[in-house]
């Protein structure tokens, strides 16, 4: 079963940048064929628990965007942030 | 007819070190699980050794030479950092590719339909030349050579819903039209192979299943893309790589599948196996770390193969 970020505490403390970059290791370590059978699952949990952090990141930011575009438009409307 | 069991006394003397996943106390839950009451019209034998000869139809020479020259008379070997001998290892590991080869045997010659290997070490994850991921001979590859070697089959099946890719099994087969191989898998993780567009020469097809995708995926899977392959290639013979580590309890894979699920995929490829391969299905066991989970799965396996024996 996956874990949650709790078994990774040091993932809270990372930035979106660091964790973005360990997670693309972690992703080229399972696709490499190199890592053990047993450690395999347990590398995959760490990243999974990367991807929540960087979404639970990329959400404030989005919420932070949201709140500057109300705080323009006088507190009427907010616009979704758009990554592209 | 009913359905043969093979099992061998050295599947227990295959030690692994303290703390590993792949333990003797797996076959221990498999003899449990079989000496169970409901269990008692199953045949029982005892599963033959392979010789070198066979094992070196799906393996190098020089291979299966340094398998059995790594052999320790005492402690334990690490072949890798998954993957140990034992003193008693090398007659295990003969005798789990032996169990194939008899099963092979007993269905080609109508003494049952459907036989399962209760064995390990697993051998999936054994190439042609390499020993990696628990396993040292590929027991499933060495089965399906002696049914092309011995018993004159043009065509031969393997079906693996271990949850990890059959890497071994499709080194050995990649070039080989005569055989025809599936893999389902979790996708990331090890090998780290099995994408679907390895292909090999159109004999392999592979299905990546994502994490936590469950029993619902892996059906729709087999309905849509491993069933109808495995019927058009009308196999004379179906050999399944029978692992249970998809379980939702195992502690290596996150596929989350149910008991129920085990016993679907073994009814589906069972079916299809009436239809265009005379009934002929064998299965090995591969892996399955959660020991509850492992029996549990196993019996709906196992009640899935009585009743594909007992069908008109």
């Amino acid at each position: 079963m996956a874990e949650g970020n709790d078994t990774h505490p040091d993932i809270a403390t990372l930035s979106f940048e660091a964790a973005l970059a360990e997670l693309n290791e972690v992703v080229d370590r399972l696709e490499g064929g190199e890592v053990p059978l047993e450690e395999s699952i347990r590398l995959y949990e760490r990243g999974e628990a990367l991807r929540r952090h960087c979404e639970t990141q990329l959400d404030a930011a989005e919420l932070k965007v949201e709140k500057i575009v109300q705080g323009r438009d006088g507190g009427v409307q907010t616009a979704q942030f758009d990554a592209e | 007819m009913s359905l043969v069991v093979y099992t061998h006394p050295s599947s227990h003397a295959h030690v692994t070190p303290p703390g590993h996943p792949e333990r003797v106390a797996r076959i221990e839950t498999v003899d449990g699980v079989l000496a169970s009451a409901e269990y008692d019209g199953l045949v029982r034998r005892a599963a033959p050794a392979a010789d070198d000869a066979a094992l070196k139809r799906a393996h190098e020479p020089g291979y299966v030479d340094a398998i059995i020259a790594a052999a320790p008379t005492e402690g334990s070997v690490a072949l890798d950092p998954d993957t140990h001998m034992s003193p008693g290892s090398l007659e295990a590991a003969r005798h789990a590719a032996g169990s194939v080869m008899a099963a092979v045997d007993a269905v080609v010659a109508g003494e049952t339909r459907a036989a399962f290997c209760g064995v390990r070490p697993c051998g999936h994850h054994a190439e042609r030349a390499r020993a990696m991921g628990f396993c040292l001979f590929n027991n499933v590859a060495v089965g399906a050579h002696h049914a092309l070697a011995t018993h004159g089959m043009d065509r031969v099946a393997v079906v693996d819903f271990d949850v990890h890719h059959g890497n071994g099994t499709q080194d050995i087969f990649e070039d080989d039209a005569r055989v025809f191989f599936a893999s389902s898998h979790q996708m990331p993780l090890y090998p780290g192979t099995g994408h679907p567009h390895e292909t090999g020469v159109g004999n392999i097809v592979n299905v990546a299943l994502g994490p936590m995708t469950g029993g619902k995926a892996m059906r729709d899977a087999y309905t849509a893309t491993v069933l109808p392959q495995l019927e058009a290639f009308a196999p004379e013979l179906v050999i399944i790589s029978a692992g249970f580590d998809a379980h939702v309890n195992d502690p290596l894979a996150n596929l989350n599948w149910l008991d129920s699920d085990f016993g679907w995929v073994t009814t589906e490829i069972c079916a299809v196996a009436r239809r265009v391969a005379g009934g002929r299905v064998v299965s090995s066991l591969e892996g399955g770390y959660d020991l509850e989970g492992l029996a549990d799965s196993l019996r709906a396996h196992l009640d899935a193969l009585i009743a594909h024996d007992a069908a008109g």
